[in-house]
């Protein structure tokens, strides 16, 4: 931390301004007070006799409720050649049902106040509404409705489909989603985890009402769905709730699809793709690296690991990337659950000329902290950013049925909201410097850069010799053998 | 708006006072409300001896606290040849002051598990922290500490500009659509200072300096151009006393206060607008009408029509554009209101292989719909619960609760505006919102944008 230099004009004149000012004569800050406790409740959970889960987690003093329906099961279902099969079949659960087109769905969740939305992701598909107390019963009514009785009409799926391959020409333009899409199919090579959820503009064309259907039919089912209600609301009224909407949801014979298996840490292919947009207003760069089941308190010190590296404003990519070199924006970094795997990202966007050097320093980030230990403050104080973001997110009702819907999703359990701030708590430097030892190293890290190649491609090439470049217009992301179509 | 954190921009995207920008209170006799016990926010008054207002609100949800400073400047303040220059000043008040070190406001929020943003629009900027309660006086101290001794090296201010600039490539040249709606916000207005807009140009930002900084907080950062805003978890003697001992002794300059000159001219034709860039995966179209203050007394019902328009799956422009006719990927109508002269802005990316003029077309059709015939009881009350519960939504945190008390006290001039907005939103009529649409769009002049792929300069 360098202390400000008292010399330039600016301070100058400042100082006469603050001279001013003999008023303030306080030269540290005030200490804080007694901390007061923080304490998140475990939520309440009972089946149904179908075997619907109902979660509840009641929050006073707001008349709202989130009411979120999650089928354990999502985009890793997707097919080979049929990417966006899960996606496109969530989002079309609130267009059109048995009883109700679309546009009457949408205009009776919107009278109620909320905005009924459906959608799925790794290991999830969901439908969610969040409303003021006195319209929950309706708003759940159209939960259930959507959910059992879509009719995938193929006028709608025509439509969702143009919107969609509409959608990927503008993330395509995009360097920094570009970068993602990519890095993530270099992380899991060609296997069922890597393709991209949204679908491809090779692969939503492919997708036919029959394949909506089935999936459908096979995968929302009760014994593999969650119902999570939080807000003002009580355990009690949630069961009489959801018996009165899911009561008779009955499950289909036979079993439900299986789970493919985990993705691997060690994928073919690739380590550095360069994908050449020579419009592009600047470059994306995504790391990724494929991290796996994590057990126990595995958990916690990957998730403050991640905050180390790019958790916040002060973690250290943005230290080294944006406050010491004023190289971009934001570099941040996360961990997107796959399953019960996870996929580490770091990202940033740079201008076109600087794309190599970021990259430089990504690695070098993720070096050190293999090799040195997180001093004590630091860690102190990482720790804490992550509590409290962890503890700001369950503020709201949406904000806590997604905390509770990304533990069910993993095969967590809800009362992990409960031990969260004690786990991270536990973390000590030794085991970051383990787990990063063990995950962090040079094999597993994949790197794609998105931009106008020209202007980086040789001092990328100086650090990765092996790097691949595909044109924007080549690049097929579900292509089994690599990034290019043939 | 442009803030200091990618991740709040979301969030802060609501200081825009656009539809939702001043999330409103409900009134007892809203028809809405009828079903719900809605307290009206209690929030607390004060006003300093050196004219800064302070504001609170308790709430013990959580243990944490909203610490928020406005300062009633923002874009269309720059110095002239100086664009972008608020914006990028807003940076500098976390590079030191005379008793903190460059960034330690970050120490101060986010280490002990807060964090904070700050945000700049064209007429405020706003610094908004959040901390858990027991660190209430220190974010104090260090609020009035930079209000009052801000210090800026010549370094930091070389770095944080180049970090500013790379904002600017990723809002408005990375983003596929980031120059059109740039370009939309500013161009309409003939003199204005909104011409200018609030990112402002590489070539300007690379003009400034550190004399502008200091030349800059001098005019602007004082207290009776701020207003305090603090919610959530605290006791209102304490607070009051902290007040009093860290932001009372603080001067009032004895320059008044810059008054803006700034005016727009009646348009007196229509204009057409065509905005080209390297990168544009579907092509865009805009028409843009000059809109009265966020104070005016027809902003509620140009709020309603915006709602109308556009809000939700169900809104008449997305069953119209892009769910019966599939004509554009999304399409909308907002209500960009601002202190001075706003934009009403109808806008549409057209799907693929449709013609733009065939979006405007329908674009101006539905608008026109909306004026000619008046809306159903029915479709006004969905409007109406949905303003509702989306007030409620917002203001579950000591931070969303801040934002909308700040913003009814600085953009609307009165705190009290809190409480009254969904009064005034819930009163609006089917011929209210006819009336607003045929008196500012279909009576009015406007400006038409197309955007089209194109070589421009970089």
């Amino acid at each position: 931390m360098t202390p400000p230099a008292l010399r330039s004009l600016g301070s100058v004149l400042l100082s006469l301004l603050a001279g001013t000012a003999s008023a303030q004569p306080f030269e540290t800050p005030p200490p804080p007070a007694a901390p007061r406790p923080l304490a998140i409740a475990a939520p309440a959970e009972q089946a149904l006799a179908n075997g619907l889960r109902v979660i509840v987690a009641p929050r006073e003093g707001v008349p709202l409720v989130t009411a979120m329906l999650v089928v354990l099961s999502g985009s890793e279902l997707d097919p080979p050649q049929l990417s966006g099969l899960a996606s496109m079949t969530a989002s079309l659960l609130t267009q059109g049902t048995r009883r109700h087109t679309a546009p009457q769905i949408a205009a009776a969740a919107e009278a109620l106040g909320g905005s009924l939305e459906s959608g799925a992701g790794w290991s999830q598909s969901l439908v969610t509404i969040t409303v003021t107390t006195p319209k929950l019963g309706a708003a759940l009514g159209l939960v259930a409705e959507v959910t059992r009785e879509p009719t995938f009409a193929p006028s709608e799926l025509d439509r969702l489909r143009a919107q969609t391959l509409d959608a990927l020409k503008v993330s395509y333009a995009d360097p920094g989603s570009m970068a993602g899409l990519t890095a993530a199919r270099l992380a899991y090579g060609s296997g069922a985890w890597g393709h991209p959820a949204s679908g491809t503009p090779a692969s939503l064309p492919r997708i036919r009402q029959g394949d909506l259907v089935a999936l459908h039919r096979a995968a929302f089912r009760p014994d593999r769905a969650v119902l999570i209600l939080t807000g003002d609301i009580t355990l009690e009224r949630a069961l009489a709730l959801a018996r009165t909407h899911f009561g008779s949801w009955a499950a289909p014979a036979g079993v439900a699809p299986p789970q493919p298996p985990a993705p691997p840490t060690l994928a073919a292919g690739p380590a550095v793709a360069v994908v050449d947009m020579p419009a592009a207003g600047q470059a994306g760069v995504v790391l990724a690296l494929p991290l796996p089941p994590r057990q126990g308190a595995e958990r916690a010190a990957a998730d403050v690991l991640d905050a180390v590296l790019g958790g916040g404003y002060s973690s250290r990519l943005n230290q080294e990337i944006r406050i010491k070199r004023g190289l971009s924006y934001a570099a941040y970094s996360r961990i997107e659950a796959r399953g019960q795997s996870g996929l580490f990202q770091a990202a940033l966007q740079t201008k076109n000329e600087s794309a190599a050097e970021v990259v430089s320093l990504l690695k070098d980030e993720l070096d050190r902290v293999m090799q040195t230990p997180v001093p004590a403050d630091e860690l102190a104080s990482r720790k804490l950013t992550l509590i409290g973001g962890f503890s700001r997110s369950v503020e709201t009702t949406a904000g806590l049925a997604a905390a509770i819907r990304s533990l069910v999703a993993s095969g967590r359990s809800p009362a992990e909201l409960k031990t969260r701030i004690a786990a991270i708590e536990a973390v000590g430097p030794e085991d970051i410097q383990r787990y990063a030892a063990g995950r962090f190293g040079a094999a597993g890290r994949r790197i794609a850069v998105a931009g106008v190649s020209e202007r980086f491609v040789a001092a990328l090439r100086a650090q990765a010799p092996e790097l691949v470049v595909v044109g924007q217009d080549q690049l097929d992301l579900e292509h089994p053998g690599g990034l290019k179509r043939e | 708006v442009n803030s200091r954190l990618l991740a709040a921009a979301l969030v802060a995207a609501s200081l825009g006072a656009g539809l939702f920008g001043a999330p409103p209170a409900v009134g007892a006799a809203a028809p809405v409300a009828e079903t719900l016990k809605v307290p009206r926010i209690a929030y607390r008054e004060r006003k300093l001896g050196n004219g800064m207002t302070a504001l609170s609100v308790e709430s013990h949800a959580s243990p944490t606290v909203s610490v928020q400073v406005w300062y009633h400047v923002g874009g269309a303040d720059d110095p002239d040849g100086r664009s972008g220059f608020a914006h990028l000043f807003e940076h500098m008040m976390f590079k030191g002051s005379k008793y903190m070190k460059s960034e330690q406001f970050d120490r101060l929020t986010e280490d002990v598990g807060g964090e904070n943003n700050a945000s700049t629009a064209e007429d405020v900027t706003a610094y908004q922290a959040v901390v858990p309660s027991n660190h209430l006086e220190t974010l104090l101290w260090a609020e009035a500490e930079r209000l009052l001794n801000l210090r800026v090296d010549a370094a930091s201010f070389t770095s944080e500009r180049a970090v500013v600039e790379e904002e600017y490539r990723q809002r408005i040249l990375a983003s596929p659509y980031g120059l059109f709606f740039e370009a939309v916000r500013t161009q309409p207005y003939l003199r204005h200072p909104y011409r200018r807009g609030v990112i402002g140009s590489i070539e300007n930002l690379d003009a400034a300096s550190v004399a502008d900084v200091v030349a800059f907080h001098a005019t602007h950062y004082r207290p009776d151009n701020a207003t305090l805003v603090v919610t959530g978890d605290f006791d209102p003697r304490q607070l009051d006393a902290w007040v009093d001992k860290y932001f009372a002794p603080i001067p009032r300059p004895a320059a008044p206060l810059p008054r803006r000159d700034a005016t727009e001219p009646a348009w007196s034709a229509d204009r057409t607008i065509t905005v080209k860039a390297p990168n544009v995966p579907l092509p865009a179209v805009a028409t843009v009408w000059l809109a009265p203050p966020v104070t005016d007394a027809d902003a509620p019902a140009l709020q309603v029509a915006a709602a109308l328009l556009t809000a939700g799956e169900s809104s008449r422009l997305n069953q119209a554009l892009v769910y019966r006719q599939q004509i554009a990927t999304q399409a909308s109508f907002s209500a960009d209101l601002r202190a001075g002269p706003g934009l009403l802005i109808a806008s549409a990316i057209a799907a693929g292989g449709k013609s733009p003029a065939a979006v405007r077309a329908a674009l101006l059709a539905e608008v026109k719909r909306l004026a000619d015939r008046p809306a159903s009881r029915s479709e006004l009350d969905k409007i109406k619960t949905m303003l509702l519960t989306q007030a409620f939504s917002s203001r579950q945190t000591p931070l969303g609760l801040g934002m909308a008390l700040a913003d009814a006290a600085v953009l609307g001039g009165d705190a009290n505006r809190v409480n009254t907005d969904l009064d005034d939103l819930q009163r609006v009529s089917a011929a209210d919102v006819q009336r607003v649409l045929r008196r500012y769009v279909t009576g009015a002049h406007s400006v038409a944008f197309d955007y089209v792929q194109g070589s421009t300069a970089k």
